[in-house]
Formats: structure tokens, C-alpha cells, sequence
């Protein structure tokens, strides 16, 4: 069975019939598309899939399909298992139904059944399942998954605060789980995946950022860092320390456009941009600033005079709500101001980082990627539990 | 956040509005929200009892049109209108669903520089109806988080009669402000209560549609 999924489709190969799937999902990610995306690409193959709904009517279902332009109507092979319909008082004309969807019993014998005449089942919402059945729930995906030895099961969970023993067995009782993560400030300002585990392959740990585009699903793309700072700071300098690749374009010693680096850092790709100080090129900060998660000010710690400019800087990049690390570079130069002088001079706020950095020899400038990184996505990913 | 219609001021992010059914909870928070969404905040509505039609009707009486509404009813009763940029449908039953078009709303205040938002969850109790208390419970875990992290302002519903002291107890763990309506025969009261600030009792009264403060 194919994945569907960018990236992950390179890395997992396929999924081998008898195993699972499970799409681990932050509860404030657009993450059924996963599911919904893995059936549709199996149906292309001419697979016999099955979807089965908890959460939303077959109509509503249908046309949720439709706005990703998947019309899943036009396979024959595809069909639905309605576990919504009863559950709010309605009649329903598809093929497998689940006329009590409090029932585990009742649900059992339908899923067997849907297992036995299909390829592929996905679970839209393996939470709900939980939310309204109760934790008994997954004995029950353990005996279809043991059931299942000639399929494939497909699920997307929600991961609500549960207790830790739940969440744990979800986790355990899959044989492949890709986390599907949220990037938090104070909104949501991205989404990633990566592999939390897999059992029939030895894969790379790594992170992809996507977005979910209408039509198309779910499509990866790299994320932006800007470096910004005063004239003189040490942002080239600090764009080649952090990148593996990186190139400036440079007019008598300093940079009158751009440098860009790729940084391959913690799983992730990231491209690095890194601005020219000067006044004249603020406007480039706009365009940048719209399309960057996160910010990172470099400062020349001996030269407080330059921190309105930084500030400025700041202001300007970080008005779309992007969160910022700063870099207090140039710590080996006699009268380097400390982080916390320099905070009380730039009257920053005591949860921004500030990390000392010598950008010349590398020093400090991986704790600032790292400190950026968690005010991304927090601790949430990099601990994998499979995945090497 | 100073609330002028009530005269009183808010200083908790999530607010629970409990109060007997009937008493007028709903055109409560409604009001709130057109004072604060007609004084330029962003304004969300999420609603588990009316259809967005309603909803935006309601407000359009007022002359406000600039309000986001999640609607939790029309997929529920099998209705397929289409979802707008303003107005987004989904099952009472999707919990994530209603989470995720929430921070998608929050997303789109956010970048556009609008930091003064007002949310509205009308009602706790219907979703009560479809879920189990702990079920809600933690969606409402993690919404109550995001609203605070975003430092907006949010007032959820809640019928007093329906539930058992268990659950409302549970529920006010959520929250660290309470509105209090009550229905005294002759007359409607409220209050409000959080761990720094406890209102007296002041007489409202409802006339067409808008909510006027007598004491």
C-alpha cells in the first residue's frame, strides 16, 4: 500500500499489508487530511479502501473529499463504514453501518467485515472512537489489527490531553506512527510531520513542514529563518556558521542583498535568510518577515549604540507574530556586554532568549538555532521512538 | 478588558456564563461581543444551538458584519451549505475539527496585527449533549490554553439545570472567571466573580435583543 504523503512516501517505501499506520495528531492540527490523502492515493492503485466516519455524515464526508479534489465516487472500490449517522439520530444508506456506535460488539462485526472486503481501512477518527466507546476501545483495534493480516489499517488519532497509559498504547499498538505537530507561538504559526516510529524499516528521523492546500492535500515546504541585525553585527558571519551551504552577495565587504544558507539541523531542512542592515534595504524585511517563521537578531554586544537600530529591526520583522531568539555576538571582545545588560538596555522581556555568540568561531550559534527551535515547535519532536 | 455595557471590568481570559435556561445567556454574550467586535476587536463565534444564518442575522441587525463564525450545527443536521471566509461548518461531533477552525480564525487576527479578540462558545451544554464530560473536558483543556496563550477573551454557556454538580465542578476548573445569571420571578440578576474580583448582583433586562444594565 502506498502512503500519499510527500516525503514520507520516500522514506517508508510502502506499508506492508498486516501493518498499521497511525497519523498521531496535535489537537489543533487540520490532520484527518492525512488519513483522507493515504486512502485516496490507494484508490488511484486500484485498491479496495475503506473510510470510516465517526465524526462527520457520509454527505459531509464526501464533500470534504471534494475540497481537496478527490472524488472519491468516481472509484467503485471505495466505500464508507457509517458510525455517525445512528450516533445523531439518522438513517443511513451506505454500505457497512454501525447502527449502535456505542457498541464495541456492534462495532466489531462491521470492521471485521469491511476488513475481510477491503484493501485498506482508515480510521478517520480512532479518538472519537475512544471519546464515545471508551478506552476498550483499542482491545479491540489490537484484535483488527491481529485480524487485519491481509490489509492495511490507516488511522488518524487526535491526541487530547488523555492519560499517559492511552496515549502510550496508541503508540505501541502501531506498527509506523508519523506525528503530525503543530508549531505554537501564541497562534499556530506552522505544521510538520515526522517519523515517531516504524518497524518494517530503518529510517532517518526527520521533520517535514507542510501546509494543506485546497485542492491538493497535504504538500511539504522549507521553512525560513531570517537573520537581522544593525550593520556590522556579524549576520554573513553567522548565516556561514550555521549553514552547511551558504552564499552572500557582497559589495565592498558588506552585504548590499542577501545571504542564504541551508541549514540541516535536527532532522529539519531550513532555509536561512540573512538581511543587510543598512536602512535603504528595510523594505526586503517586509517580504521576508510575511513568509518566515521565526527571527533571529544578531547584535554586536560591544556596541550598545547601535541596540534603537536592533530594535527597530525587530519591530519590523516581527510585527506578523513571528517569535525571535536573540544573538549577543562578538563575546570575545573586551567590553561585551552580558545577555542581561543587554536586555535591561533593550528593554527586552525575560521569556526572549538572548545567547551569547562568537559567529567567528562558531561558538553559541547552535544553542540560538536551538532555543529558536523550541520556541517553535517546544520539546515536542527530535525524541524518536524508532526512527534513528 | 472593561465590558461598558455590563459596567463591569474582566480579568480572566476564559469566563464561564452559567445561569437557569431561559434567563437570556445567549443574547448575554451576544452583546458583549458586538460592544467589543463594534469598538474594532476581532470577534469569533462558535455556535452549537443556531445555524450561522441566525447568527450573522443577529449581528447584521446591529449593523456588524465583521464577525468570524464557527458553526457546529448545520453538519450536524445533515445540512451541506457551503463553508464562506468567514463562516466555517463542522460536526458538533468533530472536536478537532472545531479546534482547528478556531486557531485558524486566531491565525488570521494574529497576522493581520489584531491582538484584541472575543470569542464567544454558545453552548457548552449542547456539546454535553453529544459527548461525555470528559471528552469535553479536555477539548475545553486545550482550547482554554490556547485563548489564554493568545490573550484573548472567551465566554462559554452554560445551562445550570442540565448537568450534575460533578461535571460543573469539573468544568469551572477550566475556567478562572464566572458570570452568574439568575432569574429571580420578577426580575434577572447577575454577577461577576473571579479569584480578585466579585461584582455585587446588578439587574439586566433584555429589550429587543439588547441588553440593559438597571443597578
Amino acid at each position: 500500500m502506498k502512503i500519499g504523503i510527500p516525503v514520507l512516501d520516500d522514506l517508508l517505501k510502502e506499508i506492508p499489508r498486516g501493518k498499521t499506520l497511525t497519523y498521531y495528531i496535535d489537537p489543533e492540527v487540520e490532520g484527518d487530511v492525512f488519513g483522507m490523502q493515504t486512502l485516496y492515493r490507494n484508490l488511484e492503485e486500484g485498491y479496495r479502501c475503506v473510510y470510516v466516519t465517526s465524526t462527520m455524515s457520509p454527505m459531509s464526508l464526501r464533500n470534504r473529499f471534494k475540497e481537496f479534489g478527490w472524488f472519491v465516487d468516481d472509484f467503485e472500490k471505495f466505500s464508507i463504514v457509517d458510525a455517525y449517522s445512528s450516533y445523531v439520530g439518522a438513517t443511513s444508506d451506505e454500505k457497512y453501518v454501525v447502527k449502535d456506535p456505542t457498541n464495541l460488539d456492534e462495532f466489531d462485526e462491521v470492521i471485521r467485515k469491511a476488513i475481510d472486503e477491503n484493501d485498506l481501512i482508515v480510521f478517520g477518527s480512532l479518538s472519537t472512537i475512544i471519546d464515545i466507546c471508551g478506552e476498550e476501545t483499542l482491545t479491540y483495534f489490537e484484535k483488527w489489527k491481529k485480524y487485519a493480516e491481509n490489509s492495511v489499517i490507516v488511522s488518524n488519532f487526535t491526541a487530547w490531553p488523555y492519560p499517559e497509559e492511552i496515549l502510550n498504547k496508541v503508540k505501541d499498538m502501531s506498527n509506523a506512527v508519523v506525528k503530525i505537530g503543530g508549531i505554537h507561538h501564541r497562534v499556530i504559526l506552522g505544521h510538520y510531520y515526522g517519523i515517531l516510529k516504524v518497524d518494517w524499516t530503518q529510517v532517518k528521523g526527520r521533520a517535514v513542514l507542510f501546509k494543506v492546500v485546497k485542492p491538493g492535500g497535504v504538500k511539504a515546504y522549507i521553512p525560513k529563518i531570517l537573520v537581522t541585525g544593525p550593520f556590522n553585527a556579524g549576520k554573513s558571519t553567522f548565516v556561514h556558521a550555521i549553514s552547511n551551504k551558504a552564499i552572500s552577495v557582497d559589495r565592498l565587504g558588506t552585504t548590499v542583498a542577501l545571504d542564504h544558507g541551508k541549514v540541516e539541523y535536527k532532522g529539519f531542512t531550513i532555509d536561512v535568510f540573512g538581511t543587510p542592515g543598512q536602512e535603504r534595504f528595510d523594505p526586503i524585511l517586509r517580504v521576508l518577515g510575511s513568509e518566515a517563521l521565526g527571527v533571529i537578531l544578531v547584535i554586536d554586544s560591544t556596541k550598545p549604540e547601535t541596540f534603537p537600530r536592533a530594535k527597530q529591526l525587530l519591530e519590523k520583522t516581527t510585527q506578523f507574530g513571528l517569535p525571535y531568539v536573540i544573538a549577543a555576538n562578538k563575546q570575545d571582545l573586551p567590553n561585551a556586554l552580558k545577555p542581561e545588560e543587554i536586555r535591561k538596555l533593550m528593554h527586552l522581556p525575560e521569556d526572549v532568549p538572548i545567547i551569547p555568540t562568537v559567529a567567528t568561531k562558531k561558538i553559541g550559534v547552535y544553542e540560538v538555532l536551538d532555543a529558536l527551535i523550541k520556541l517553535l515547535i517546544g520539546e515536542g519532536y527530535g525524541k524518536s521512538e524508532g526512527a534513528t | 478588558m472593561r465590558i461598558d455595557i455590563l459596567d463591569i471590568d474582566i480579568d480572566s481570559n476564559n469566563i464561564m456564563v452559567i445561569g437557569p435556561p431561559l434567563v437570556g445567556k445567549s443574547i448575554f454574550v451576544r452583546n458583549i461581543v458586538l460592544e467589543k467586535v463594534s469598538g474594532g476587536s476581532g470577534g469569533i463565534y462558535i455556535t452549537t444551538k443556531d445555524t450561522a444564518e441566525t447568527i450573522l442575522d443577529w449581528f447584521q441587525k446591529f449593523n456588524l458584519n465583521e464577525i468570524k463564525i464557527i458553526d457546529c450545527v448545520s453538519r450536524t443536521i445533515f445540512s451541506d451549505a457551503p463553508d464562506t471566509d468567514d463562516i466555517k461548518r463542522v460536526s458538533i461531533m468533530d472536536l478537532t475539527g472545531i479546534s482547528v477552525r478556531i486557531n485558524m480564525f486566531l491565525e488570521r487576527f494574529w497576522k493581520s496585527g489584531k491582538r484584541d479578540v472575543v470569542i464567544a462558545f454558545d453552548s457548552v451544554s449542547t456539546v454535553l449533549m453529544y459527548l461525555n464530560p470528559q471528552t469535553v473536558f479536555r477539548f475545553l483543556h486545550v482550547l482554554t490554553n490556547r485563548i489564554k496563550s493568545f490573550g484573548a477573551f472567551a465566554f462559554y454557556t452554560v445551562d445550570e439545570n442540565m448537568h450534575d454538580e460533578r461535571t460543573i465542578a469539573m468544568l469551572k476548573q477550566l475556567f478562572n472567571g464566572v458570570i452568574e445569571l439568575k432569574d429571580e420571578g420578577n426580575r434577572r440578576i447577575f454577577r461577576y466573580v473571579s479569584p480578585s474580583i466579585r461584582t455585587e448582583w446588578k439587574e439586566f433586562n433584555i429589550v429587543n435583543d439588547k441588553l440593559e444594565v438597571l443597578s
